[in-house]
């Protein structure tokens, strides 16, 4: 049920089985459908979420309606409104299902509790961190400097699966492009 | 709460099942349905419809599937059955909450069959350790959900469990039924919250209140 969750962890910091017992303990296992919300913009974010299967993304939607998609979070990656998360704020962003996938919940109190009694889990929650932060430095950078085409091969190679798994007008929203830009770009890098 | 809760009702057929299902359908949540009688789930999801079109009702024929699904699991089984219920979905049932209603009645009505130190949903509790228990639901007759004010008066519907979060968020589901919620302290207030549902049905027989009647607090 948490194999994936575990594999991740084992990744960053060595657990005995004693440990990952505990950890255990704290877990939301959760099941969701294509297109439910994990999260609505308005409310507070109790949980983050680990994806052990399937795809959901977080997007927020702008005054005239339009979602401008923030993230992606495939098998292995975590999604939150984190600000909320931390916070305790409501929430400004969206996450829904793009499949049906199987979620592992932490809440803010399960990561209170975890990490009184498991030390080590601090140094996952540091790595983890660290690693959004660089990714969103990635991220702010190529909008900033980088060509479409460059953009939009970097993200391929951050999300390999994305286009066989995410439409194309999402992709664009992830971008900041229309779908006709974006298309624009592919046949731009097809050509070369 | 704005995000649709998903409430898993294991049970759904009985009487209380059937009653909460119906009342939470008309609020913000998806109800996934689960009784061992399946022919009858098909009939009481056509209902809630026929009622309340736009419920997003589903039946499911896994007890363990729909706890997995769920955020809110409420098992209205009764006492002598939630052992089973425990075992099936004691594992997708982790750290979230579940509603105990059942009250622990014997055969006869006319008392309880659990010791004076604990109470049906202590024992749950027992059953799902990792699990945040909460009892509501228990001290309202089924046919108050159609009719949660009565005399008048909306029905006060008492709620007791040990994590915060979770007697709030119950709070609002009693809410959502029409009640008029009352957090009365911690799991083992169960107790005292069985023994007054007991009084009830003794004095319902007694006096013929016909199953509908309900708790009012008076207070200034």
């Amino acid at each position: 049920m948490y194999e994936l969750f575990f594999e991740k962890l084992a990744e960053k910091i060595a657990l005995t089985p004693g440990q990952q017992d505990i950890i255990k303990r704290y877990l939301i296992p959760k099941k969701i459908r294509k297109n439910q919300y994990l999260l609505q913009e308005g409310d507070v974010a109790r949980h983050a979420a680990f994806v052990e299967k399937g795809a959901l993304r977080a997007y927020s939607v702008d005054e005239k309606g339009a979602e401008h998609i923030i993230q992606f979070a495939f098998e292995g990656w975590t999604i939150s409104d984190m600000y909320s998360f931390m916070t305790g704020n409501p929430a400004t962003y969206n996450i829904d299902a793009l499949e049906d996938s199987e979620l592992v919940l932490i809440s803010t109190n399960a990561q209170e509790e975890i990490l009184k009694q498991i030390p080590e889990y601090e140094a996952y929650i540091r790595l983890q961190v660290t690693g959004a932060y660089m990714a969103m430095q990635k991220r702010i950078t190529s909008m900033l400097s980088l060509s479409l085409e460059e953009r939009y091969i970097n993200l391929i190679k951050l999300y390999p699966n994305l286009i066989q798994r995410v439409p194309q007008r999402m992709i664009a929203s992830y971008m900041g492009l229309t779908p006709e830009t974006l298309s624009r770009v592919r046949r731009k890098i097809k050509n070369k | 709460m704005r995000t649709r809760q998903t409430i898993a009702v294991i049970g759904a057929t009985g009487s209380m099942g059937t009653a909460i299902a119906k009342s939470l359908s008309k609020g913000n949540y998806r109800l996934l349905l689960f009784t061992s009688d399946k022919s009858k789930l098909k009939d009481l999801q056509k209902e809630i419809i026929a009622t309340t079109p736009g419920a997003d009702v589903e039946p499911i024929s896994c007890s363990y599937t729909a706890s997995w699904e769920a955020d809110v699991i409420i098992v209205a089984v009764p006492f002598a059955m939630e052992k089973e219920v425990a075992d099936k979905i004691r594992e997708v049932a982790n750290q979230k909450i579940v509603i105990s209603i059942a009250n622990p009645l014997n055969e006869t009505y006319d008392a309880l069959v659990t010791a004076p130190d604990t109470s049906a949903a202590e024992e749950l509790q027992k059953l799902l350790p990792n699990s945040k228990v909460v009892k509501a639901f228990n001290t309202t007759f089924a046919a108050d959900f159609a009719q949660p004010v009565i005399d008048g008066k909306r029905v006060d519907a008492f709620i007791a469990g040990n994590d915060n979060d979770a007697l709030e968020t119950v709070s609002e589901i009693v809410q959502a039924a029409g009640f008029n919620p009352v957090i009365a302290g911690d799991l083992s207030v169960s107790r005292i919250l069985e023994n007054m549902q007991l009084l009830l049905i003794r004095l319902g027989i007694k006096y013929n209140y016909n199953w509908l009647a309900g708790w009012k607090i008076l207070h200034q």
